[in-house]
């Protein structure tokens, strides 16, 4: 179970318990009808989402009993947060507009890239290099974009590929003088926050719990800034005709949309999360490697997106939450070492599980699950 | 050596890389264009051929395996490669029609981004069961010693002679394969399906059995493919995938549903990729002498872009499109 997930359930059941403080029914189904009334809104998502990414490295690693069963550590909070940025991107894509790119290891490489080889011989300041090596995975999203979209469907996702492993292989040998070739991209240096916080440092505590590193904080606002930008598109017209294009895009073309236009703006899009999280992925880690720009990295954005449901907004991160966790933890020995070595294999199988029995996704079986059990409690 | 020479080395060169995209190509082509069903576990396919022909091979080559201590490799019946060359197309075959009925079947009325995810999950458990089978570990695939070595070629001079038989083979299969299709009445029905397969229906003939048969086939080549290729490449789990993107491209580029766009595909990539390995860029007043090599893999890329740019639906393609 990811955390992400946890957080915003239990922030939403905390809204359900102020409920149980008050007077009695009438004011309980009043809060909740109030809850209705507010849960879909931006205003408070946004706000969800903060308190959920301030919890998440003290459930993750330091909570009693929680933790303890997770066994996990902070330095994976803020892995998880990057792999959900991507992951949330690409489902602007796959989710919205019903477009499969197995292309987007280009788009998080080159923003991973672009954020190591300016740090090592340019600037250290994070935001700037973020913000550059972001508009540098927009130019390439644009480019990889229009060249892909001269077809649609399976040609989609071939062509998205076809020209990510280009990458990668320019990269690999021709490039090797700026990329690193098979070593990556060594000599990585990132400085200080607005020049006075250092990344490595821990932020001070609040009652004795602690919120993790500036760097978490950092990779935790970008977080939130995307989740806002994508809920902001999503309400948006644009949200609108993507939904229509996933729908019928012959029907969204014959009402006027210009359909390529609109299919480009989610790649393009998408490609900007991706290259968002891939800066902040070199933030992070301090290093590029070259595997960064294989395709696998595009399968694994995919196979996060799928399981935890494509579609939704907390599904992509609830995947990336498991799918790291399945790679760091389970991965890593006791309690799971007769299954650790087969973990690909055993992600592997519920992945395939998953696309044929479950489309929409881990997070799609709990709201089947919830709207099952409200139903029953309506019966009573 | 002479220009000509160097170039025709080259090309020959460039026919045997060509001719294992070609073998992939084709049946990731009649797949797609039959049964609109597009597998992205085709690679899968290759290395489970790689693998079980290397075990074949192996166990049946008598100065390996078991059967080397009781002396039978003395008696210079060095066969395992043809053992594994008759075997791995039946079994492959077998596990093709098994994943037409099992695997695409009921995913050919779902979204063609649901069949992809479908079979990339696949080609992860397939990878990752060899793994588990065989380990992660490189191993080699030892050519046959009846065409291991060099073979005298006139003009070329001295060249591998098992590169001759990949392409050869392949030859073979192609001519075998575009007959079946072209002139027998399965071909026919297969043909006709690719056009318009609900007309086919409409028509009274039951598409289901040429269906599984075309899986079967494409899986076959696949597994050829890995056995012949075998002995050129390192065996590891992972070579699969590595295979299918230019296999893709070559579809792609040829046209799809098109054995001669296959071919033709197969052979433009393969080409391109051996003379970037061979040649340099030499311009003397600049005092550049600049390899290519580096760029060989990404010059099949480049090349698909801008055929793909110039001609969209590729080389040989039909009108029909199925996106």
């Amino acid at each position: 179970m990811s955390d992400k997930n946890a957080n915003a359930t239990e922030t939403e059941a905390d809204g359900g318990e102020t409920v149980s403080g008050g007077t009695g029914t009438a004011s309980l189904d009043g809060v909740r009808s109030r809850w209705e009334r507010v849960r879909g809104r931006e205003s408070t998502i946004i706000a969800l989402t903060i308190v959920g990414v301030a919890l998440f490295p003290y459930l993750l690693a330091r909570a009693p009993v929680i933790s303890d069963l997770l066994q996990g550590y902070q330095e994976l909070a803020s892995l998880i947060l990057v792999w959900g940025i991507f992951a949330i991107g690409f489902d602007l894509l796959l989710g919205r507009t019903g477009l499969l790119s197995f292309g987007h290891a280009a788009l998080w490489g080159a923003g991973a890239y672009a954020a190591g080889w300016l740090s090592a011989n340019v600037v250290q300041s994070p935001l700037v290099i973020v913000g550059i090596a972001v508009l540098f995975a927009v130019v390439l999203s644009v480019v990889l974009g229009v060249l892909s979209l001269r077809r649609g469907g399976i040609y989609f996702a071939i062509l998205t590929l076809a020209f990510a492993q280009m990458i990668y292989y320019m990269a690999s040998a021709p490039l090797a003088s700026i990329t690193g070739g098979d070593n990556g991209l060594t000599g990585v240096e990132i400085g200080p926050l607005l020049g006075s916080f250092d990344l490595g440092t821990e932020l001070p505590s609040v009652a004795g719990t602690l919120l993790g590193t500036w760097r978490y904080a950092f990779i935790a606002a970008a977080l939130v800034a995307s989740v806002a930008v994508i809920l902001r598109i999503l309400n948006s017209l644009y949200g609108i005709v993507f939904r229509a294009i996933h729908e019928n895009e012959q029907r969204a073309s014959f009402v006027g949309f210009n359909v390529w236009r609109y299919k480009l703006a989610a790649f393009v899009l998408s490609g900007t999360f991706a290259g968002l999280a891939g800066a902040l992925f070199t933030v992070h880690g301090e290093y590029v490697p070259l595997s960064s720009l294989y395709w696998t990295t595009s399968g694994e954005v995919v196979i996060m997106t799928v399981l935890g449901g494509v579609g939704t907004l907390i599904g992509p991160l609830i995947g990336a939450g498991i799918y790291l966790w399945v790679e760091y933890i389970v991965s890593g020995g006791y309690p799971f070492d007769w299954i650790g070595p087969y973990w690909h294999l055993v992600l592997g199988l519920v992945f395939v599980t998953v696309v044929v029995l479950f489309p929409q996704g881990v997070w799609g079986v709990v709201e089947d699950g919830r709207s099952w059990i409200a139903a029953r409690l309506e019966e009573r | 050596m002479s220009l000509l020479a160097e170039t025709v080395r080259i090309l020959l060169n460039g026919l045997q890389t060509g001719a294992i995209y070609v073998l992939l190509a084709i049946g990731l082509s009649i797949i797609l264009g039959t049964l609109k069903f597009v597998n992205f576990a085709h690679g899968a396919l290759y290395v489970v051929g790689l693998y079980v022909g290397l075990l074949v091979s192996q166990e049946t080559t008598f100065s390996q395996g078991q059967l080397a201590e009781f002396g039978f490799g003395t008696l210079g019946l060095d066969m395992g490669f043809l053992a594994a060359l008759i075997i791995v197309p039946i079994i492959v075959f077998v596990l093709g029609m098994a994943m037409e009925r099992f695997v695409a079947r009921p995913f050919y009325d779902r979204p063609d981004t649901d069949q992809i995810l479908l079979t990339f999950g696949l080609a992860i458990v397939v990878q990752q069961a060899l793994r588990v089978l065989f380990g992660g570990n490189s191993q080699s695939f030892a050519q046959p010693a009846w065409a291991s070595g060099a073979v005298q070629l006139p003009l070329v001079g001295g060249f591998p002679q098992w590169r001759l038989w990949v392409i050869v083979i392949t030859a073979v299969l192609v001519v075998l394969v575009y007959a079946l299709i072209e002139f027998t009445d399965f071909g026919l029905t297969v043909r006709a399906g690719t056009q318009d397969s609900e007309m086919v229906q409409l028509l009274g003939i039951k598409i289901t059995r040429p269906y599984i048969a075309v899986f079967g086939i494409g899986a076959a080549l696949a597994g050829v493919a890995g056995v012949v290729g075998g002995p050129l490449t390192v065996v590891n789990p992972t070579v699969g995938t590595d295979v299918l993107v230019p296999a893709f491209l070559t579809v792609v580029i040829g046209g799809l549903g098109s054995i001669r766009g296959a071919v033709l595909g197969g052979l433009i990539l393969g080409i391109t990729q051996s003379f970037l390995i061979q040649w340099s860029l030499v311009i003397p007043a600049l005092g550049i002498n600049y390899g290519l090599a580096p760029w060989s893999q990404v010059g099949i890329y480049a090349i698909a872009a801008i055929i793909l740019l110039v001609r969209p639906q590729g080389l040989l393609g039909s009108e029909v499109d199925i996106s």
